[in-house]
């Protein structure tokens, strides 16, 4: 608009040398111009104001005002459930069509309130938990507004609670739904499922082919692979604030404090604590309470008051015995608490069993053997109470952040832990703030993870309907139940198959080279000789000049590629090339003519007995200097190895791969920029993936050639060292950790230098250092 | 001039028409009435009156459940806790009783019978079994099955077993008895109840069986990506491009590169279509011995052993009716996942399927574990190699217990080790030998098990370490008995006439600690291929490979004992207490069967291995000539473990400074150079 202004004032200064006509003519074009832009800048300004007070007055709606729906009393009722629906068979998968996320789309239908011809409401029109469920589903990645591109359906029909609603209404309600389609793809949750007297274990609504997300299944209503097992969800542990507390003995061994129970369980658990004195404690509901405290927060045995849930921490073991219905909302109670729960129901599924492993954090007994369950419980170990106690909940998590690089916190298990808790992003930011640190990460597992919130609930549910459509894209076991601190400390090693690969396969020697022709040539005629060698790589790193014409090239018995590159980048090296066909690759320097043709072929022996690890001939080590509080590396003749050189090296081509597309934070293009330290880059790699050391092979110190002293002598320099210093300082910091593992050992022939005949030995020409 | 001033004329009009645009929008956008923008999509209303909502149960009402007595089993339908007595099983662990065929015995009963008789489960005993295994085979008599056993009540705690589907008509109902069928259909199996089997093909080994097909980690990058399950068996290995090809197992003809090969049993490609039909899942462990990744197409059976083993690590079960999605996301997935999933493929392989003796036995597991409740296997005994049949959970069911776990759970073995030393018939007490174990920094305690004639002496040399002798073990296999006296991990087995260093033993230690799951020992064995008379032999010549090593000085761990005392059938460890040096062999086939790798050999001095005593009558040495008995034994062995499971090693694993022309200061383990 100032812009506009100043052409304008401008503008006279150009009008006089023109016709009166032409004059005219131009101040009127100008002024339109002008006219023009002053209503665009106004109308950027007012449908703005206009939009966001429609918007007001859309989001804040009252339940009251939501349109009512009247149900004639012979409109359709869908058919029962299905009990032989499969996701295969039941669910139209072509709604979720291809999806480059692999994230369903979940469409809400807007509230309604029904009422049947007489005009009585059907319903409660909605709960707050329902409420609950769907804002968390709306506030999620996979919420649609639009009902075309939906694969899953959810009602805005609240059937939470069964006792809350009448059930043939109810079912005339989702009948009339839009895009009920026999329920298919739709999505009910209920919590509180059945009613008197018999208490059916799934929703009584007749609901055909839809899913249901049902808390108290039993195995003969569970449809396994269609419907998902949800947890009855406790307000109760919800509101109430309880201490932390870690795993280790407490004061009870077992506990019980349902109130609502069948004599007969209630005769077993009297009978229990007569037995076992005071390691056993029943609870019972208080009867002689003073007004005004909640009964729900206090329990009693004999005359005792026991606050409610916080007498649940006092206990090792926590029964949850079934009542009228399967599931029940103790479950939560007892898992907020850290205690172990005993769950004595026969034929429950358990909550989220498709994916959750509840041999890890429950103990299950057969109502049958309720009067064994104390020794049942008294066999099981210490330590494996602990472990459950762990996976439950209260985990102190210690995350060491180095917050010199971002990139830490996208390393694998901070990020899962990220993941799962979404909260926790505060702390991210909060952690760019503040540096270094050594933070101390409250995380607790499954009731956290799963069930602490409505919303936790609502999602879990969801990814696992998810990951049944996505299979690829599928969370694994580790990843719903491992606690953080597990992940953290655990390594799978991507090659973890006993494998010893055959030798017919042989190796691809890589040859980086950039212009010294002359010693590529005594090495490639040197690596020829090598009998289990199968195909030689130069990999020409020089862009301003032409490799050597073919018949300059020494002919060899195998198929020799010349590579050229883009960039003269170290990393060049370490790129999965489609040329290498053979699982081994020997990486080796344009200068290395001291290894014998014996020495190669035993390495290459030695990483078909170890091919998840990097297989090299001088060995170095790190050490940890106590004056500088840094690492420190050393190449001196020690009694220990972490790491190889790779100017002569065998591994798996791997990890090629994982060095160009995996390498954690800016380690690579630091490698590149410096020229320096891409083998030490490389031991880190392959050190953190796999939690393996290195193997050196042979006695070979350095790989000292004659000729080109220079390079050796760069090695023994002063400055070098401190560089390479530098690199095992900088690696460490953005691995998060220091992934090298020190051994004592190094791998020779079975007769190296034992007294035996020299030409009996398969590899004799094995010795200078 | 002319065309300056026109050009100007078109330059502001067209200006001023953008500018009339840019106005008309918003002008547009009031006058029409604003529809939710698709950007920000409006989602579920924020409620005005949400604080004001009721909660979806009544405080009261969670407790209030009105109490009911819990019914019974409905429909026919059985589960775990209400059809299965586990009180007869408390004890003794699972103990089976196999029915013995009325008529003549059938194969299928005969491979059943043998895989169980002198394993861990079997009883001869009905009354003491907690379950009863009722074979259901299709060639017994008159086709028809067997009749109702004699202790059948009701089915309850009876295991019927078919291996082979749909084998004769039945007689009775099944009632409560589990059923352990080949891929069951999803619609009557009962979860958690019944077990899916496999469904093996008719000549499936009975022990060992072959191995998995993967001789390399990744694919080869020449070798297809998809192969396709045939109606009529076979694969049809499809190129990289499948774009136009078969999906229901119907291909044109016209594919240039494309193949079929009806005669081949095992595809060659990275994935593995496999239809979603009954039939079809014979294919599925074609797949899986090939080490294809099996894509299951909507299977209509359910998956072999899905109560314990993970399938989402080995096996892609997906939907039919996406193709496209699909084949996108075979084409996409991250090679790290290919890697994966290939590599279980050839673990759950080996580890459940390869024979018949290994499915009986992991359904016979699958039950145990439901028994033993919170003391079952966890999840990543079952998943992760060497499996559970291997991994007993009566010895442990923390996984860093084991030696197999560490580097997954990011743990180490306890930094310590017991020498167990074996003192056999010349009855002497091996003193120098205490001294030189005792003084090894890592030493924890002595065992010493004596086992000769005479009395042990009453005094024993004072060590730096704990001395603990024990008495009465006659039979060569005691030395492997789990004792409870074993407080480390690391057990250092050792024989009287033995001779090591202290230096020795504390290097062989720390190379033991990076290689748990292994044996390190220091004179070794090697096996060979004996073409002359067909079978194994073995030799203690010096040679530049090796596959064994003498238990009379070697480092492992110590669930090896739990292992070879209540996993090896009771025939091979008698056949060991008869010929001494075949303990050896055995404990090495144990070892190798388990960890798939050979073992370790760290440098031993010379002077030892000269200073050997002659051997004696029981002596455990080897042979200058390996004699026909012992060579008996490794065949006899072998036929146990049903293949040959020692694999050869050609290094050693020495200090690093070893023999090297520096300075004997600098080096730690400088008494092991001495001539």
């Amino acid at each position: 608009m100032c812009a506009a202004v100043k052409y304008s004032l401008r503008g006279p200064a150009l009008i006089p040398r023109m016709k009166t006509r032409h004059r005219i003519y131009y101040v009127t074009l100008f002024s339109i111009v002008l006219l023009g832009l002053i209503a665009t800048g106004v109308f950027q300004f007012w449908p703005h104001s206009i939009e966001s007070s429609n918007d007001w007055s859309v989001e804040k709606r009252s339940i009251r005002d939501v349109p009512v729906v009247r149900l004639p009393a012979d409109s359709p009722i869908p058919e029962r459930g299905d009990l032989s629906c499969r996701m295969h068979t039941c669910f139209d998968v072509y709604r979720c069509g291809f999806n480059p996320k692999n994230k369903i789309k979940v469409y809400i239908y807007s509230l309604k309130k029904y009422v049947d011809d007489s005009g009585v409401p059907v319903s409660n029109t909605i709960s707050r938990e329902y409420n609950e469920l769907l804002t968390a589903i709306s506030d999620s990645d996979y919420y649609t507004d639009d009902i075309n591109r939906a694969c899953l359906f959810v009602p805005s029909i609240d059937v939470l609670n069964q006792n809350a609603l009448r059930i043939k209404e109810t079912a005339q309600a989702l009948a009339q739904l839009s895009r009920w389609d026999r329920g298919t793809n739709h999505l009910l949750f209920n919590m509180l499922p059945g009613g008197p007297p018999d208490y059916n274990t799934a929703l009584d609504v007749p609901r055909d082919r839809a899913l249901l997300a049902g808390g108290g299944f039993s195995t003969w209503t569970y449809r396994q692979g269609y419907d998902v097992s949800i947890p009855v969800y406790s307000p109760l542990s919800a509101e109430v604030d309880l201490p932390e507390r870690g795993p280790g003995p407490r004061q009870y061994f077992l506990l019980s404090s349902q109130t609502a129970l069948h004599p007969e369980y209630r005769e077993e658990l009297d009978a229990l604590q007569a037995r076992h004195g005071p390691s056993v404690l029943v609870l019972e509901k208080c009867t002689n309470l003073s007004e005004g405290v909640p009964a729900v927060r206090k329990r009693c045995h004999r005359h005792q008051v026991f606050d409610y849930p916080q007498v649940l921490q006092e206990a090792t073991f926590c029964m949850v015995l079934r009542g009228a219905r399967l599931g029940q909302a103790v479950l939560s109670d007892v898992l907020r608490a850290g205690c172990v729960p005993v769950v004595i129901a026969d034929s429950y599924i358990l909550p989220f069993s498709e994916v959750l492993d509840w041999k890890r954090a429950s103990v299950v007994v057969p109502e049958e053997k309720m009067s064994d369950v104390y020794s049942i419980l008294q066999s099981i170990p210490q330590r494996q109470i602990e472990e459950m106690q762990r996976q439950i909940s209260d985990i102190q998590v210690s995350l060491t952040i180095n917050l010199n690089t971002e990139d830490s916190f996208c390393s694998f298990p901070l990020k899962l832990l990220l993941m799962r808790h979404p909260e926790i992003e505060e702390i991210q930011t909060l952690l760019f703030l503040v540096m270094p640190w050594n933070l101390e990460v409250k995380a607790r597992w499954f009731w956290e993870a799963y069930f602490q919130s409505i919303k936790a609930i609502a999602l879990a549910t969801l990814q696992i309907i998810n990951d049944r459509i996505y299979p690829y894209a599928a969370s694994s076991y580790e990843e719903w139940n491992d606690p953080p601190t597990v992940k953290w400390g655990s390594v799978s090693n991507p090659l973890f198959l006993p494998l010893i690969p055959p030798q017919s396969q042989g190796f691809t020697a890589i040859v980086l080279t950039y212009d010294r022709v002359e010693s590529l040539f005594r090495v490639i005629t040197e690596v020829s000789k090598v009998p289990s060698l199968a195909k030689l790589l130069v990999v020409w790193n020089n862009q301003n000049k032409n490799p050597p014409e073919d018949s300059l090239w020494p002919k060899i018995r195998v198929p020799l590629k010349v590579v050229r590159t883009a960039e003269n980048k170290l990393s060049n090296r370490f790129f999965p090339y489609d040329e290498i066909e053979t699982e081994a690759v020997l990486a080796i320097d344009d200068d290395i003519i001291m290894l014998t043709s014996d020495e190669l072929q035993f390495g290459y022996e030695v990483w078909r007995e170890f091919p998840d690890r990097l297989v090299g001939y001088p060995g170095r080590l790190h050490l940890w200097d106590h004056e500088m509080n840094k690492w420190k590396y050393e190449s001196e003749w020690t009694n220990e190895v972490s790491m190889v050189l790779t100017g002569a090296a065998f591994y798996h081509k791997y990890f090629n791969y994982l060095y160009t597309y995996k390498m954690p934070g800016d380690i690579k293009s630091w490698v590149d920029a410096h020229m320096n330290c891409e083998d030490i880059a490389m031991n880190f790699l392959v050190a953190n993936v796999t939690g393996k050391a290195v193997i050196k092979v042979t006695p070979r110190k350095k790989f000292k050639c004659p000729e080109c002293t220079a390079i050796d002598g760069l090695s023994l320099d002063q400055t070098h060292m401190v560089e390479r210093s530098e690199c095992i300082n900088k690696f460490a910091s953005v691995f998060g950790t220091m992934p090298l593992k020190v051994v004592e050992h190094r791998a020779d022939p079975v007769l190296y230098k034992d007294d035996f005949p020299e030409k009996l030995k398969s590899f004799p020409n094995i010795g200078s250092l | 001039m002319q065309s300056w001033r026109r050009k100007a004329l078109l330059l502001a009009l067209s200006a001023s028409w953008l500018l009339v645009l840019l106005g008309a929008f918003p002008l547009l956008r009031l006058a029409v009435p604003t529809r939710p923008r698709a950007g920000a999509s409006q989602g579920w209303p924020r409620w005005l009156d949400a604080e004001l909502l009721q909660s979806f149960s009544q405080p009261g009402e969670l407790l209030e459940d009105a109490p009911e007595l819990p019914q019974g089993p409905r429909g026919g339908s059985c589960d775990w806790g209400a059809c299965f007595d586990a009180s007869k099983c408390r004890g003794g662990g699972l103990k089976v009783f196999v029915y013995s065929a009325a008529g003549p015995v059938s194969e299928t009963h005969r491979r059943i019978l043998a895989s169980i008789e002198g394993s861990r489960y079997h009883t001869s005993n009905a009354a003491e079994a907690c379950l009863l295994l009722l074979p259901l085979t299709r060639d017994s008599s008159a086709g028809e099955c067997s009749p109702v056993p004699p202790q059948w009540n009701g089915g309850r705690n009876h295991l019927v077993l078919s291996l082979h589907p749909a084998p004769c008509p039945r007689t009775f109902q099944l009632g409560q008895a589990i059923v352990a069928e080949a891929s069951p259909t999803v619609d009557t199996f009962r979860h958690g109840f019944d077990v899916a089997l496999p469904l093996l093909p008719e000549a499936h080994a009975l022990r060992g069986g072959a191995p998995g097909q993967l001789r390399q980690h990744s694919p080869h990058p020449r070798v297809a990506l998809l192969a396709l399950a045939e109606e009529r068996g076979g694969w049809h290995t499809a190129g990289t491009n499948f774009s136009a090809c078969p999906w229901d197992g119907h291909c044109e003809q016209d594919h240039g590169p494309e193949q079929t090969h009806p005669g081949a049993t095992l595809p060659n490609a990275t994935f593995c279509l496999i239809p979603g039909h009954r039939p079809d899942a014979s294919h599925f462990l074609q797949a899986l011995q090939a080490g294809c990744i099996p894509v299951l197409l909507s299977p209509r059976w359910e998956l072999p052993f899905s109560e314990v083993i993970d399938w989402t690590k080995a096996a892609i079960v997906t939907d039919k009716r996406l193709p496209l999605q699909v084949l996108a996301a075979l084409q996409q997935m991250p090679l790290t996942r290919v890697l994966a999933l290939r590599q279980q493929t050839q673990f759950l392989w080996d580890a459940y399927f390869s024979s018949v003796e290994k499915v009986i036995h992991t359904t016979l597991e699958i039950i145990q574990d439901r028994i033993f409740g919170a003391s079952a296997h966890p999840s990543l005994l079952w998943n992760s190699p060497p499996g559970a049949l291997l991994a007993l959970s009566t010895f442990s069911t923390s996984p860093s217990d084991f030696p197999f776990y560490h580097v997954q759970q990011g743990s180490r073995p306890v930094g310590r080790f017991s020498a167990l030393i074996w003192v056999g018939a010349p009855g002497k007490p091996p003193l120098k030998l205490i001294q030189a174990v005792a003084g090894s920094q890592h030493c924890a305690q002595i065992l010493v098990l004596w086992s000769s004639e005479k009395p042990p002496p009453p005094r024993w040399p004072e060590t730096a370490v704990p001395l603990t002798v024990s008495e009465g073990h006659r039979k060569v296999s005691d030395r492997f008995f789990p004792y409870n006296a074993i407080s480390t991990d690391a057990i250092l087995s050792l024989d009287a006439h033995s001779s090591l260093s202290t230096s020795e033993v504390d290097f062989a230690f720390v190379v033991w600690q990076s290689f748990p799951e292994r044996m390190v020992g220091f004179l070794t064995w090697s096996h060979f291929w004996d073409e002359a008379l067909g079978g194994w032999g073995y030799t203690a010549e010096r040679a530049n490979e090796f596959s064994m090593v003498l238990t009379s000085a070697a480092f492992y761990h110590r669930y090896y004992h739990t292992l070879f005392t209540h996993s090896l059938p009771e025939a091979l460890r008698a056949l060991a207490d008869e010929a001494p040096t075949c303990v050896d062999v055995l404990m090495n086939f144990l070892v190798a069967a388990v960890t798939k790798l050979p073992p370790i050999k760290v440098p031993y001095r010379k002077q030892h291995q000269e200073a050997r005593p002659p051997l004696a009558p029981e002596g455990r040495g080897p042979r200058p000539e390996p004699q026909p008995p012992v060579r008996n034994c490794i065949n006899q062995m072998a036929a146990g473990f049903g293949h040959m499971p020692l694999v050869s090693s050609r290094l050693r694993l020495d200090p690093v400074l070893f023999k090297d022309s520096v300075s004997v200061l600098r080096k730690k383990y400088r008494s092991l150079e001495k001539p």
